[in-house]
């Protein structure tokens, strides 16, 4: 098989337009040592066959859909690169106006597929200096190429290569300079390949096929089949996130809130038709008001869910502005919705929540969000369990909900614990080394110690122990282990 | 004390007379209130027997409010609703269950411990008014079992609309509020002074409505939390 170099990566020797000076080439010992410069993008002659290859019909396929594909492949160079996504994503954005079909590739680059723009914009120059202006606009500093496959394309934009190609034919000529780093395959795989000295896309491509899948794998060899054309390589197109926006004049000039959320009223309904229609919710909503002079009124509704029913939404908005104090009335609201969000829709039960077989949760969530609007969103909470010895440690905060069902079974808190915790203890009084809150207190006989935390830095040394007060009250003491013996009041017994 | 609530108790007992049955006839009528009627409502069982025998129906009831005024905050008031709140949140339909302002952090061990299911459990934090207006959207949401929420000051008329939601949303209500405001008055459905014993709590139900008044005392069982260690 090594005898036989002339098995090429490519069936059909007259597809490869560098074939010519393979030909020329006696050894590999000579391939490897002429460098990529020597063998550079000598436009071969153009090949018709590449047209008309019904013989291999996969390729001939590849080819005909490359012929009506050009793609414009861009590469965002240096910083713009590093503060990649919204760049690239507001490039794209802008990029929609040339072509419907954008494709993103993170992290640094952009394709676009212009065959059927380029007279409208201006032929390829028209169109380059357009997409140019356009990072200009943005402070991205970027390279072009246009190839007829969207993977040549980005290569050659990596390899700052800005070739203008049109021709399918022509591609791997092009192509054959470019370093293999431009590919972006692992290093691994690279150095692999330097060492048999190959380093550049034409030389790769003159390997042998079935030995390079063996030896780099068959995505290596679907990745060239991609970038020559050979098999087809759909992209996802790129989707502009679509938000609601709307703004409306009030009739007249008006600070009362049942005003305002009467004039919202028709923007709220439009916003629940909107996300309706896409299946979708909202997590954020803000609601600006504009006044004559001050600066405008903005008013940011946080949700738990997707929602995206007008009439809670009415809801929790009349909560938020009756909490608002307007520096003057407003003359004119605007409703801008969040990013919507996929929502899952589910089908209303038969009972009511509470009675026999009906779903806790259903109005559950409504409920928290209209507490959360008025009061804050840490307002409501609910509380675990942490499986840890000491008291501070052995709580947390959490989503209403969220905690596990019985993470902890309840017979592992076989000691006494207090219902009610005073989240930092309250250092009390002290008479001949006895404890004093309002008054004397009557120690139980038994103390419980609780001691070490050194993992995190919270080391206790503590004797706890239960005290009634004047009051009859049962609470919970302890008294340090360390020198002053200070004594803390943690909980109360209810 | 009694707990046979006048009026409908003896009833089933009474031989099947012709007039008498006439008569319960008419006392059936939907339009009739009597004095009993809140007897006839569903309630949780408070997991207390004698306090069960004390209360109108056999337990808290399950929609409405109820004031519990403690004497001095702790003195055992959460521990004579743990059991009734231990069941309404482990049943499979259980709804949330709201603490409105809880005084100090609700501590969780001693809640698992006593059977609660922490993930039905809400803590709202609100401060002087809110905490009613808090308490009224748990009560009449119909999210809620039970609303818990601790206030110094409700004027009778918030009380009464806090009743009602409770009605609404078929939510048992509590109110804790100081000793001193048993003076006020009140619509709750129930109102019980709560004063600390040794190893209980002595009951007084200063308002009962379709049951009897009067006061009980309660000892704490030997496997409660708190029992244990006392001189």
């Amino acid at each position: 098989m090594r005898a036989r170099r002339t098995i090429d990566l490519f069936a059909r020797r007259d597809e490869c337009p560098s074939a010519r000076l393979e030909q020329s080439l006696p050894t590999r010992g000579h391939e490897r040592a002429s460098g990529p410069g020597e063998r550079s993008p000598r436009p071969a002659a153009p090949q018709p066959q590449v047209a008309r290859g019904n013989a291999t019909p996969p390729a001939g396929r590849a080819a005909r859909a490359a012929a009506t594909e050009l793609w414009l492949g861009l590469h965002l160079a240096g910083a713009a690169g590093r503060c990649a996504p919204q760049g690239l994503q507001r490039l794209a954005i802008r990029a929609l106006r040339f072509t419907p079909r954008v494709s993103l590739v993170p992290p640094d680059g952009l394709l676009l597929e212009v065959h059927a723009s380029l007279r409208l914009f201006g032929g390829v120059e028209g169109l380059q200096r357009a997409l140019r202006r356009e990072c200009a606009d943005l402070a991205i500093a970027g390279s072009l190429a246009f190839a007829p496959t969207p993977l040549a394309a980005l290569a050659a934009a990596r390899g700052e290569c800005a070739v203008v190609l049109q021709d399918a034919a022509r591609l791997i000529g092009s192509l054959a300079p470019l370093p293999l780093r431009v590919l972006r395959w692992p290093q691994e795989v690279l150095d692999r390949l330097a060492a048999i000295g190959v380093r550049t896309i034409g030389q790769v491509l003159r390997l042998p096929r079935a030995g390079f899948a063996q030896r780099f794998g068959a995505n290596r060899l679907a990745d060239l089949d991609r970038l020559t054309g050979r098999a087809p390589d759909p992209r996802e197109r790129f989707e502009a996130p679509v938000r609601f926006r709307c703004r409306r004049e009030l009739p007249c000039e008006s600070g009362s809130h049942g005003q305002l959320l009467a004039a919202l009223a028709p923007l709220i309904e439009a916003l629940g038709r909107f996300l309706e229609a896409r299946q979708c919710g909202v997590l954020a909503l803000e609601c600006r008001l504009w006044h004559r002079r001050a600066e405008p009124t903005r008013c940011v509704l946080r949700l738990a869910d997707p929602l995206a029913d007008a009439v809670r939404l009415t809801e929790l908005l009349g909560e938020r502005l009756r909490m608002l104090t307007l520096p003057e009335p407003a003359h004119a609201c605007e409703l801008r919705a969040g990013e919507p969000v996929p929502r899952a829709l589910c089908s209303s039960g038969l009972w009511q929540s509470g009675e026999h077989g009906g779903l806790p949760e259903a109005r559950g969530s409504a409920f928290i969000e209209r507490l959360r609007a008025r009061l804050g969103p840490e307002a409501v909470q609910g509380l675990a369990v942490v499986p840890d010895h000491r008291p501070e440690a052995a709580w947390r905060v959490t989503e209403p909900g969220a905690c596990a069902p019985s993470a902890i079974a309840s017979g592992e808190f076989a000691a006494a614990r207090p219902v009610w915790l005073l989240p930092v203890p309250r250092p009390l009084r002290q008479r001949g080394g006895l404890p004093r809150y309002r008054g004397a207190l009557r120690l139980g006989s038994e103390p419980e110690r609780i001691e070490t935390g050194w993992w995190d830095g919270r080391d206790i040394e503590r004797d706890y122990y239960e005290a009634v007060d004047v009051y009859g009250r049962r609470l919970w003491l302890f008294r340090e282990r360390a020198a002053p013996h200070r004594w803390f009041l943690q909980g109360v017994f209810a | 004390m009694s707990a046979d609530p006048p009026g409908c108790g003896a009833m089933p007992s009474d031989p099947p007379h012709g007039r008498a049955a006439r008569l319960e006839d008419l006392l059936a009528h939907p339009l009739l209130w009597r004095a009993g009627h809140a007897a006839r409502q569903p309630v949780w069982s408070s997991g207390f027997a004698r306090l069960d025998e004390a209360l109108p129906g056999g337990g808290w009831p399950r929609s409405g409010l109820i004031e519990v005024l403690p004497v001095r905050f702790g003195v055992g008031e959460l521990k004579l609703l743990l059991p009734a709140l231990a069941a309404l949140t482990t049943r499979p339909e259980a709804r949330w269950s709201a603490w409105v302002a809880p005084p100090l952090l609700p501590f969780t061990p001693a809640l698992l411990a006593a059977g609660i299911d922490l993930s039905r459990l809400l803590i709202v934090r609100a401060q002087g008014k809110e905490c009613l207006w808090a308490l009224e959207q748990a009560l009449g949401s119909g999210a809620c079992d039970s609303g818990l929420a601790w206030a110094r000051h409700a004027l009778p008329r918030q009380i009464r609309r806090l009743h009602l939601a409770a009605q609404r949303g078929r939510t048992l209500g509590v109110l804790f509020r100081p000793r001193a405001s048993a003076r006020e008055a009140s619509a709750a459905m129930l109102r019980l002074v709560v004063e600390p014993l040794e190893r209980g709590v002595r009951v007084t139900l200063l308002k009962s409505r379709g049951g009897a008044r009067g006061a009980l005392d309660l000892t704490w069982g030997g496997t409660y939390p708190g029992a244990r260690g006392c001189p």
